[in-house]
């Protein structure tokens, strides 16, 4: 009945990029692109993990890693841009990085850790998929996938700048959406629950202690208690539905804000 | 090798349109299906183009008698000996009008039909798997379980009313390992569609076209959208990776509901 380890060929010949791709979600996704067939660049800050990444991953020709910050532009459109020079195309941009910058109430907030928040979560959404749309609009062919988070519909205190440029990934992926939504490019989010990521586990015990919690544990245990199947979700669950996404069966699904949240938000 | 390897499924209203494409894409992937519907003989020949031998097994009913529904799912379980996916599928709208209009029996029909099934099927099927700590429940809603139309105040009403029910069994079950989600499409030019549409538009104050029309401009890819669309997204919730969402209303409406 598991059907996580099959071999598919629902991406066959298709390239991807994903941002923050090393590790967790996006090395999820990473995965399972080519377990159906795809060829992946992953990118991250650090080319020593990129090259541990590929050994893992083993997937030979079919995967490359591009270093690069996410919440710098050149990183962003560099990526883009090497992975269509490196497989002459570009079919699947996951723009996927991302993460809580810094942690205090509005009412501490300075506008360096703002700033930072919103390049990385917002601005490098942006500049992705505006470089992306433009090699995919001339092609009429295109998958853009936003890794958003349940804080992109809902908010907490303590973690504004995360909640804030979550919510607002989510009104870009509607607009472009729209406006390329006869061109046979698709632009969706996806809205997952707390994953215990090497990210959260690295920013997590700062987030609770902004969110007036004892401390890491009891932040992954106030998520897991507000959804339905109180515990946290998986990279896994969040992979399956970018592939779902990624294939051509999707051409339908667009403009979608598609939570893997264990009915944390129900709408 | 399918995702659904083992599985038993149970599709209200399987014999054609988004149910029989559900029914079509769980065989695909290893099920054993159960498909509902009230004619045999229209029946038989959707049994005979899905071309799955033992693997699909036809149970006669009208989901608007609550005997009928629990004999759907009971009959599952009797047939291939569990019930591990339920798609409460079957659904429309009759004699549809605007609200100071309408009719007490048009209500009750479409609350019937859409609503109450989905109820007394979901009820029926959860109390086999809550025992066997597995499930996968998912409710056929419509974009017009999110948003609202002038003149099928019938249908609208009761895709809300899915909504809502499936969003508190969500909740009551999230831990022991079943999911409850409801599927929200756009307009698909089902049989159901071309039956029931011309009414509808008549009440929208439009002809049947233009009422195809609309619901395609509303959207971002400007087309209808397709029963395959709808059962690809089954085949993801009911799959063991779909284990960690629940509770949720996912579009499949080109765009048009992007919430």
């Amino acid at each position: 009945m598991q059907g996580d380890t099959n071999m598919g060929n629902k991406l066959e010949g298709k390239v991807a990029c994903i941002t923050g791709g090393t590790r967790s979600i996006g090395r999820a996704m990473a995965e399972a692109f080519l377990a159906e067939g795809a060829s992946v660049v992953v990118n991250g800050r650090d080319p020593v993990k990129g090259q541990q990444c590929l050994d893992e991953m083993g997937a030979g020709d079919r995967a490359d890693f591009f270093a690069g910050d996410a919440s710098k532009q050149e990183a962003v459109e560099g990526l883009i841009d090497f992975t269509i020079e490196r497989y002459g195309k570009l079919d699947i941009c996951c723009l996927n990085s991302g993460g809580v910058a810094m942690t205090a109430p509005v009412a501490q907030m300075t506008d360096e850790e703002w700033k930072l928040e919103i390049d990385w979560n917002l601005n490098h959404v942006f500049w992705g998929m505006r470089r992306a749309l433009n090699h995919m609009i001339p092609r009429e062919s295109g998958r853009i996938i936003v890794t958003s988070s349940v804080e992109g519909k809902l908010g907490k205190p303590g973690i504004p700048g995360y909640a804030t440029t979550k919510h607002a990934v989510n009104g870009l992926v509607k607009s472009a959406a729209m406006e390329v939504g006869t061109l046979g490019i698709t632009v969706n989010a996806v809205l997952p629950g707390i994953i215990e990521t090497d990210i959260v586990r690295a920013t997590g015990p700062d987030s609770a202690i902004a969110m007036g919690l004892e401390g890491y544990d009891q932040l992954i245990d106030l998520f897991a208690q507000e959804s339905a199947i109180k515990r946290p979700n998986k990279v896994e669950e969040v992979a399956a539905v970018a592939v779902m996404l990624a294939s051509d069966a999707a051409r339908n699904m667009t403009g979608c804000l598609f939570p893997v949240d264990g009915g944390t938000m129900p709408y | 090798m399918g995702v659904l390897d083992g599985r038993v499924a149970c599709v209200t209203g399987g014999t054609r349109g988004i149910g029989l494409a559900i029914a079509k894409a769980f065989l695909d992937e290893g099920a054993k299906v159960v498909i509902n519907g009230r004619d045999p003989a229209k029946a038989a020949a959707s049994i005979a183009a899905l071309n799955a031998g033992d693997n699909v097994h036809f149970i006669a009913g009208d989901v608007k008698q609550r005997g009928d529904c629990e004999a759907i799912v009971n009959g599952t379980v009797e047939h291939f000996g569990r019930i591990d996916i339920l798609v409460a599928n079957a659904g429309g709208g009759s004699n549809h009008a605007p609200v100071a209009q309408l009719t007490d029996e048009s209500m009750q029909d479409a609350l019937v039909w859409n609503f109450w099934h989905t109820f007394w099927t979901m009820r029926c099927a959860l109390n086999h798997m809550i025992p066997q700590g597995w499930g996968r429940i998912m409710s056929v809603s419509s974009v017009e379980g999110k948003v609202g139309k002038p003149g099928i105040a019938t249908y609208v009403a009761s895709k809300h009313a899915i909504n809502g029910l499936t969003k508190s069994a969500a909740r009551e079950v999230g831990t022991l390992g079943i999911t409850v989600n409801a599927l929200c499409p756009g307009a698909i030019e089902t049989d159901v569609m071309m039956a029931e549409g011309p009414g509808a538009a008549e009440s929208m104050g439009l002809t049947y076209q233009g009422l195809l029309d609309m619901f395609a401009q509303e959207s971002a890819i400007k087309r209808l959208n397709e029963a395959e669309d709808v059962a690809m997204v089954a085949v993801l919730l009911a799959s063991d990776a779909g284990a960690g969402i629940t509770g949720s209303m996912i579009s499949i409406d080109g765009g048009t509901s992007p919430y």
